[in-house]
């Protein structure tokens, strides 16, 4: 209980910073997708030498590919940091032997987004226990002594963000009909978000009137949407939790002319983000799962091995787990995160 | 081996196929192309990352990186010498490894013994290898279409047992053998070590391994020799489950985890470093040591990239042109020997 | 046949290595247009490395190969077919699954802007199998539903598609009966009148009598002798040259059974549903019997039945007054039966693995202590088996695959001699294999015969039937239709009543 309450105070503080860090600037981003956040305080000045591994799960969402992304353009910021990435796999056999190689080469600290969090606590321990410090990204280790820090992303907290929005959309109407695509169902980080979602309705008096389940690819996104379309003759709003699969959504809302409802996107991609700026299509905001986590991780590693805090902090140390904010985008503030945002 | 590593023959009358081409003609020369190849991978891993590579912990991490896979390829080189595929390996892994980890195993194991998270692994892994066996040599499916269907009914199984949940083992006495060490080599390769020589012995030196290369070599024949040919295609995919068994347990030990994630793809690094080993994909010929070669080449290839921070999809294109040269060397020889 | 036509085709001095071999070491030959060139040579004497040097799948290392006078140098299949010389294999190079007349055109398809002309090969299908006299084959039949014998007219009709002018034939009777060897050999003369002349290959030393016109023999890769008349040239002479040595294509001597010897093997009214009913025989210790039919009769059905590798509907098999267990090839094998199979290569090999091992193969568990094998005993037993046979080349640890067919049925035969077997079953024991090692498998079976081996021989050859067997067992459509004493019943009797019913 009183764990949580301080993740949440973390969380919020460690956004604010991104914010205040943003605030101000010209919004026009240069040309790619370099990353602009981030704030430039004294923790930046050049300290001793830090050599970080990293390992990430395959690259095969456009989210994960730009976890890996974004780490290695938050590395190269630093002088003092010298970055060692290996190729994303999803075989923990093959993640287990990375870290090991890690270890072998006594680097001073790991960031690391297991495939599976479980499975890859023995030999985060064991890189612990090596002196490592280890830096734990969105999927968590079955133990709390195989990192130093954990940097998560806030799944319920989205489902929360996106319902909040469509209260503020439909006020009103209590007869709205709301409708949800949602990730691959087994999954906990899925059951998360919905809850959030439905709990966030439920404030304001809306249900879920649909409900739909698609795998995280663009050809799942456009098979469950056109089966929703058909079901659900009339919408009006919409909440896709991942925009890459959102890609396949959009094609099948396209393929059957309907355009009466609004739609929230998931995970905040590039694509989507665009789009509500140019508001021009059916998005009219997206919740952020930010991909910048393994950046974060990156700068944490860095901030613990060099013995400094978090600047806006009072705690000497960097704490043990940061829980990020899972901010909507609307047209209104959109320039603000697209730099940050995932090409799908 | 000892044909070649004799020191210089005269030349003699009886010896027309010197040189390269008899060498390699030869199941040793074989053998040594393939310990030239891993050879020059450990020079350029040396070149490349110096002390990092030849590094005894190093080592070590290509040992234990090894070790699973290689014991699903030792598998394999006897279904494949017995002239089947199996790509349902990986899944079996990950059936065993999720079986053998449910609540009511490890409550099981905790209250008797933590052996009986293995022989669960390893009764769930013959199983599938029996049902694999008995589909191919009694219902007359084709293997490749037999052991796809297992491929997806193995892992669906195993996600059903673990509702896609990762299960983690909390059984002292299982992590604390598997995280062992004799006289500093680990556990996991002491086992890999083990299964490579009894996978020899038995291909080599047993009727059960001549009659696979028998059954592999021309299943009428041997048929027609006396060999039941159906038994011993059931016991061939009997004993490869067996090997998925064993892998399952090292994986679950080495991540402390069962998952029905776990060995994705292996069907295809098995059956590469099996065919690399010089092993022919139509059966009747096979080799263990190659194998072994096979799995460590590919292996330290990993190692050597992840070394030097290159990248999986360059490695996955060195690993396919690997495969190809494995190949058209394999089809040149069987030229030779042919005509 | 003294013409003075230029020949059609010439080979002069060809030699063709392989790495550690000389397969061919200087060949020389004449084709002339319109004749039927007969090639005789025992296995490996280099008969398949000279039609695939003439046919254009292997390149000459030295000497000159002239087509109508032209030197030329075949570098594929391709260009010596678009040349007009086409080679029909043994085993037949048709594609199961395609129409004939896909198969016919295959690799020149008849076509226009991309889309085949499928009505137009039909048309042209249907007149080159008229010219074979064979318009009773349709050209959109799948080839793989073909009997063999008009599997090779495709093969043919392929060859004549390209304007063939000179077919190579390798051993085209193997797979047919005496009723389309004679077909056959009508197409044969047909196409020499049309001026086609044909390379035969034959170890049959009647059919080069009835259709050659002139034989080349080779041995160890070299012409001995050429442009001999083939009808003239006597047969001990030919097997003098193929041999080197005088051989007396003879069947040994045998001393009649003894009568209180025990049977060994009984069946009694054994039937496999359409294909055979009502079979009673029983073989004696020390007795050869003999099943004389056509190709298809259910004369290998029995032997396979006998051996429990088919399934059976009705009857019994005893050995040694002990009933086998039905349709399981173990069981008899344990009972002491063996069978050399008719197809030698698909069916009774590991043609890729060391002799010591093919021999073993029946017999492992008697090398072996709790499933470990004893490698050095294996090798020593085979090679006293195959230095008694006269295996050659010697040497047990050669793949089988580098043997000639004589002695790779050697190497079959040492399996059961190995195994110390009680009853022994061969089915088609001499096909493919040359004259000089057909006479030491006679001695042999012989010599298994008179140690109490209780033999079954199965052969399309009657002259082989009758001189190899005691009894004879002649069947047909399924039934044993005579049973007999082999020295009361002569070539023709046998032929009459393998035929009977059959010649409409």
């Amino acid at each position: 209980m009183s764990r949580k309450a301080t993740t949440r105070l973390v969380a919020a503080l460690s956004v604010g910073l991104v914010l205040t860090a943003c605030t101000g600037n010209t919004p026009e981003p240069a040309a790619g997708t370099g990353n602009q956040g981030g704030a430039r305080v004294a923790n930046d000045e050049p300290g001793e030498k830090v050599v970080i591994g990293f390992s990430a799960p395959a690259a095969d969402h456009g989210w994960m590919a730009a976890i890996t992304n974004a780490a290695k353009a938050e590395a190269e910021k630093y002088s003092d940091v010298e970055l060692k990435v290996v190729e994303g796999t999803n075989d923990v056999n093959l993640q287990i032997s990375q870290v090991e190689t890690f270890i072998n080469d006594k680097v001073d600290a790991i960031v690391l987004l297991p495939f599976d969090g479980a499975a890859l606590t023995p030999v985060a321990l064991k890189a612990m226990k090596a002196g490592i410090t280890v830096i734990n990204v969105d999927r968590e280790f079955g133990s709390p002594f195989a990192a130093r820090s954990t940097v998560l992303g806030d799944n319920y907290g989205m489902g929360v963000s996106a319902g909040t929005y469509v209260c503020d959309q439909l006020k009103g109407k209590s007869d709205a009909v709301v409708a949800e695509i949602a990730g691959i169902d087994s999954l906990p980080l899925t059951q998360d978000r919905s809850k959030g979602f439905a709990d966030a309705l439920g404030d304001c008096g809306l249900k879920v009137n649909n409900r739909v389940a698609a795998e995280f690819t663009v050809e799942s996104g456009e098979r469950a949407a056109a089966n929703l379309l058909q079901a659900a003759p009339r919408i009006d709003a919409l909440w896709n939790h991942d925009d890459d699969q959102g890609v396949g959504v959009t094609a099948a809302i396209k393929n059957s002319g309907r355009s009466e409802f609004f739609m929230v996107g998931g995970a905040g991609s590039a694509n989507v983000m665009r789009e509500i700026k140019a508001g021009n299509g059916l998005h009219k905001a997206t919740v952020v799962y930010p991909s910048t986590q393994g950046a974060d991780g990156i700068r944490l590693a860095r901030l613990a091995v060099q013995g400094k805090s978090l600047g806006d902090l009072v705690e000497v140390e960097v704490p043990r787990q940061v829980e990020l904010f899972a901010p909507v985008v609307t047209k209104d503030n959109v320039d603000r995160y697209l730099p940050t945002a995932f090409e799908s | 081996m000892s044909e070649n590593t004799t020191a210089v023959r005269p030349p003699t009358a009886e010896q027309p196929q010197r040189g390269v081409s008899a060498l390699l003609g030869s199941a040793a020369g074989r053998n040594t192309g393939l310990v030239v190849a891993l050879v020059l991978l450990c020079v350029v891993g040396v070149i490349t990352a110096g002390d990092r590579f030849a590094d005894v912990d190093n080592v070590l991490t290509i040992l234990r990186l090894a070790a699973v896979i290689g014991v699903v390829s030792v598998g394999m080189t006897f279904v494949i010498t017995g002239g089947g595929i199996d790509l349902s390996v990986g899944a079996i892994v990950a059936l065993s490894s999720v079986w053998a980890t449910t609540l009511a195993t490890q409550a099981m194991a905790n209250d008797a013994h933590w052996l009986v998270i293995v022989f669960a692994a390893l009764a769930v892994g013959a199983g599938c290898g029996v049902i694999n066996g008995v589909l191919i040599a009694y219902g007359r499916i084709v293997a490749f279409i037999a052991t796809l269907a297992m491929l997806a009914a193995a892992r669906g199984l195993a996600e059903i047992i673990s509702n896609r949940k990762t299960q983690i083992v909390n059984v002292p006495g299982f992590t604390a053998f598997f995280d062992a060490s004799v006289l500093g080599v680990p556990v996991l390769v002491v086992i890999f070590a083990l299964v490579a020589v009894v996978g020899w012995v038995v291909l080599n030196r047993t009727t059960f391994g001549r009659r696979t290369f028998a059954v592999g070599g021309n299943p009428e024949a041997a048929r027609l020799a006396g060999i039941d040919v159906r038994r011993h295609t059931v016991l061939l995919y009997t004993l490869l489950g067996v090997c998925c068994g064993i892998a399952a347990v090292m994986l679950v030990a080495r991540t402390t985890t069962g998952s029905s994630t776990h060995g994705g793809l292996y069907e295809l690094d098995a059956i590469a470093a099996v065919v690399i080993g010089g092993t022919l994909l139509s059966g009747g010929r096979g080799t263990i040591a190659g194998t072994v070669f096979g799995v460590l080449i590919f292996t330290t290839l990993s190692n050597v990239f992840t070394l030097n921070n290159l990248s999986i999809s360059a490695q996955a294109v060195a690993k396919g042109a690997i495969i190809v040269v494995a190949v058209l060397l394999q089809q040149r020889l069987a030229r030779r020997s042919g005509a | 046949m003294t013409t003075t036509t230029a020949p059609l085709l010439s080979v002069r001095g060809v030699v063709k290595r392989f790495p550690g071999v000389t397969a061919l070491g200087g060949v020389d030959f004449d084709v002339r247009a319109g004749e039927v060139h007969c090639l005789l040579g025992q296995n490996g004497a280099g008969k398949s490395t000279l039609i695939k040097v003439l046919a254009g799948a292997h390149r000459p290392d030295e000497g000159e190969i002239r087509w109508q006078g032209e030197v030329v140098s075949f570098d594929n299949p391709t260009a010596a077919m678009s040349s007009g010389v086409a080679a029909i294999y043994q085993e037949l190079d048709l594609v199961a699954g395609l129409s004939v007349a896909d198969n016919v055109f295959l690799g020149h398809e008849l076509s226009k802007a991309g889309f085949t002309r499928r009505a137009e090969a039909h048309r042209r299908t249907k007149a080159l199998l008229d010219r074979l006299g064979h318009p009773d084959i349709p050209p959109d039949r799948d080839v793989g539903r073909l009997s063999a014998a008009n599997q090779q007219i495709v093969s043919m009709a392929r060859a004549l598609s390209r304007d063939g002018r000179l077919l190579i034939m390798d051993e085209p009777s193997a797979v047919l009966d005496q009723d389309e060897v004679r077909t056959l050999f009508r197409v044969i003369r047909e196409l020499t009148a049309q001026g086609v002349a044909i390379v035969y290959i034959s170890h049959r030393m009647e059919e080069i009598r009835e259709i050659g016109d002139r034989v080349t023999v080779l041995k160890d890769g070299r012409t001995v002798a050429t442009g001999l008349p083939a009808r003239e040239t006597r047969t001990a002479d030919l097997i003098r040259l193929m041999t080197g040595r005088d051989v007396e294509y003879a069947f040994p001597p045998r001393d009649p059974v003894d009568p209180a010897a025990p049977e060994v093997l009984v069946v009694r009214g054994l039937a496999a549903g359409e294909r055979f009913s009502g079979v009673d025989f029983t073989v004696r210790a020390g007795e050869v019997v003999g099943l004389a039919g056509l190709v298809g009769s259910g004369r290998s059905e029995i032997l396979e039945a006998v051996y429990g590798a088919r399934r059976t509907t009705a009857g019994t098999v005893e050995v040694d007054g002990k009933r086998l267990r039905r349709g399981n090839v173990g069981a008899a094998v344990r009972a002491g039966v063996g069978l050399c199979p008719e197809e030698r290569k698909s069916q009774g090999l590991l043609l890729d693995q060391a002799v010591y091992r093919n021999i073993t193969v029946s017999t492992l568990s008697a090398f072996s202590r709790f499933g470990f094998l004893d490698n050095g005993a294996e090798r020593a037993r085979s090679q006293e088996l195959t230095t008694a046979l006269d295996v050659r080349p010697p040497g047990v640890d050669r793949a089988v695959r580098t043997l000639s067919g004589g002695n790779q049925q050697k190497v079959v035969l040492a399996r059961w001699l190995l195994r110390e077997c009680r009853v022994l079953l061969l089915d088609e024991p001499t096909r493919g294999v040359d004259v000089g090692a057909r006479s030491e498998i006679y001695e042999l079976i012989r010599d298994l015969s008179v140690r109490g081996v209780a033999v079954v021989v199965v052969s399309s050859e009657v002259e082989e039937v009758l001189g190899l067997a005691d009894r004879v067992l002649v069947v047909r459509e399924g039934r044993v239709v005579h049973e007999g004493p082999a020295r009361e019943i002569d070539e023709s009797r046998v032929l009459d009543l393998v035929m009977e019913g059959t010649a409409a």
